[in-house]
């Protein structure tokens, strides 16, 4: 059903763009959040082979101390591809925001804690003239599985059209430890969460049925009929609508002849 | 005869409830007794379809929910705008207007403009009508065109030129312009331009667009008919909904062409052997 990808084609795309892309603002810096997982450890290897690891800072960026085995991964990962990086601990802030608004909703304490990172980064980003990497690959982009101006905030994302089972062949070419590549895919919003299982789909299911949909351009029905299951094919389609808003800029109330965002169309290299 | 103009600001995608908002209008109108009513350009699937193009269009001959529009037309006419696939052209999507009349599917016109520019991208997602055909309707004869089309001026001549006595124009413009007045900059053209059209054509121009607002798009409204000759006889709000009725008399265009002549001097023989020349030959 999936074909399978050029790992070392997709890789040489890859280094190229984020080459590029930096390149042309006379950028040679990038910086990415190293959470421990897949998505960043891609990203990371990919972001040291284009620019040099000595060029790439990742900040590693946990709450207390609440996933070791995380920033232990990160940190290892770091130290293999040679990279310089940095361990922030977030606590600090979020605590001081939920102690004056106190929830117990692990969304919204999730969501709190990306959009803390995005701030880290985006503020590192400043300081050291470095490119904000982003880790988004088009599994979460497509079911909207990625917390708004948090994890999908970036100045260039290289993985954006990768399906999370692609992204697992490309770390394998890229030597991704095992301890990474094994682990089950989370996005840290609490101790214990996983991504499938709060979806309540596997990857694999997911992505199939994505690429039925996306790729394939088949309808509902074609799909269940191709043999999947109706209620996970509902979930995958529903998330797809529901997140659409997430793949946007907010829209611009429409006045004048020539409108940002609607007729005011230049290329996104325009310039740099 | 009353014409109904449906100013209706449909749901994007959502083909069920458009179909339900037409139905209800002309339920309104067959109650104030409309011989017409004409509803805006894409009316059953909203505009900026993009993707969504080839999962709202559909066979107006077969699709069950366009019959149910279709029944609901006894006894009057009505213009409806929709994504059409017919089966002689799979895989190929026409932005398509319907004229049905008395529970029959009496025409079906393809825009054959489609704008692609700036904000526009029709001809991204629909491929071109290729025909301009005016046919007889019950109160004379039509002929429809889709937004754009009416700022191509053959369009109109086209429809003109084989008799017709009304021109209907369905429209989804969107609003550019604020800089005076109460109505998007947009809006007055599109007026000039029917108020012009009606004195050259000496026929009817009945203009309906839609409101309501899509990705920060506002509609602009504006809908409106001019008898032949450039009197305006009905104007709908601009932006917001309106279900305005407009009596018309079809005699008009007889005292019209009666008092000027330019239909009966028209000589579209020479037109077209003009035209030929200069498609066989453009470099002449």
């Amino acid at each position: 059903m999936f074909p399978k990808i050029n790992a070392a084609f997709v890789e040489k795309i890859l280094v190229g763009f984020i080459r590029d892309e930096l390149g042309r603002c006379g950028c040679k810096q990038g910086l990415l959040g190293l959470s421990g997982g897949l998505d960043s450890a891609v990203c990371a290897a990919l972001a040291a082979r284009a620019l040099g690891p000595k060029n790439v800072l990742g900040l590693i960026m946990p709450y207390g101390k609440a996933f070791p085995k995380d920033v232990r991964d990160a940190v290892s990962l770091a130290r293999r591809l040679g990279i310089r990086h940095e361990t922030i601990d977030i606590a600090p802030q979020i605590d001081a925001y939920f102690a004056a608004y106190p929830t117990e909703d692990r969304v919204r304490r999730g969501n709190k804690m990306a959009r803390e990172r995005m701030s880290i980064l985006y503020d590192r980003s400043a300081a050291e003239g470095a490119f904000v990497l982003g880790t988004s690959n088009k599994t979460e982009l497509l079911i909207g599985y990625g917390t708004i101006y948090g994890d999908m905030a970036c100045a260039v994302n290289p993985m954006g059209d990768l399906y999370k089972t692609q992204v697992r062949a490309l770390a394998a070419h890229l030597h991704v430890p095992p301890a990474i590549l094994k682990k089950a895919p989370t996005a840290g919003l609490w101790p214990g969460q996983t991504d499938e299982g709060e979806i309540g789909l596997s990857y694999e299911e997911i992505d199939a049925i994505l690429y039925a949909r996306i790729e394939g351009r088949r309808t509902r029905k074609e799909i269940v009929a191709a043999g999947h299951r109706p209620a996970a094919v509902d979930l995958v389609l529903r998330k797809i609508k529901s997140s659409e808003f997430k793949r946007h800029l907010p829209p611009i109330a429409k006045l004048s002849p020539r409108s940002v965002g609607h007729d005011f169309l230049y290329p996104y290299d325009w310039g740099r | 005869m009353n014409i109904a103009l449906a100013q209706i600001a449909p749901k994007l995608g959502d083909v069920e409830a458009n179909v339900a908002l037409h139905l209800e209008v002309l339920e309104k109108a067959r109650k104030k007794r409309a011989g017409l009513v004409v509803f805006p350009e894409l009316g059953l699937t909203g505009y900026t379809l993009k993707d969504l193009t080839e999962e709202v269009a559909l066979d107006p001959a077969r699709d069950p929910n366009f019959q149910r529009i279709v029944a609901a037309t006894k006894g009057l006419s009505a213009v409806v705008g929709f994504v059409e696939e017919s089966p002689a052209d799979r895989g190929l999507f026409f932005n398509a207007a319907a004229f049905i009349a008395d529970g029959r599917l009496a025409h079906v016109h393809r825009k054959v403009y489609l704008p692609t520019n700036g904000l526009f991208e029709e001809a991204k997602f629909f491929a071109p009508g290729r025909e301009l055909r005016a046919f007889e309707a019950p109160f004379g004869r039509a002929g429809l065109l889709i937004c754009r089309d009416f700022l191509h001026y053959g369009a109109s001549y086209v429809h003109y030129a084989s008799g017709a006595d009304m021109i209907v124009c369905i429209s989804a413009a969107p609003g550019r312009g604020v800089e005076g007045g109460e109505a998007f900059a947009t809006s007055r053209m599109w007026e000039l331009m029917g108020e012009a059209m009606s004195l050259f054509s000496t026929a009817f121009v009945v203009y309906v667009n839609r409101v309501g607002s899509e990705d920060g798009v506002t509609f602009a409204g504006g809908s409106f008919v001019y008898a032949p000759g450039g009197r305006l006889v009905a104007k709908a709000a601009y932006v917001d909904p309106d279900l305005l009725f407009c009596p018309v008399d079809i005699a008009a265009v007889r005292e019209a062409r009666r008092t000027w002549l330019f239909k009966r001097d028209e000589k579209p023989e020479a037109i077209w052997r003009s035209l030929e020349r200069i498609v066989r030959v453009p470099e002449d």
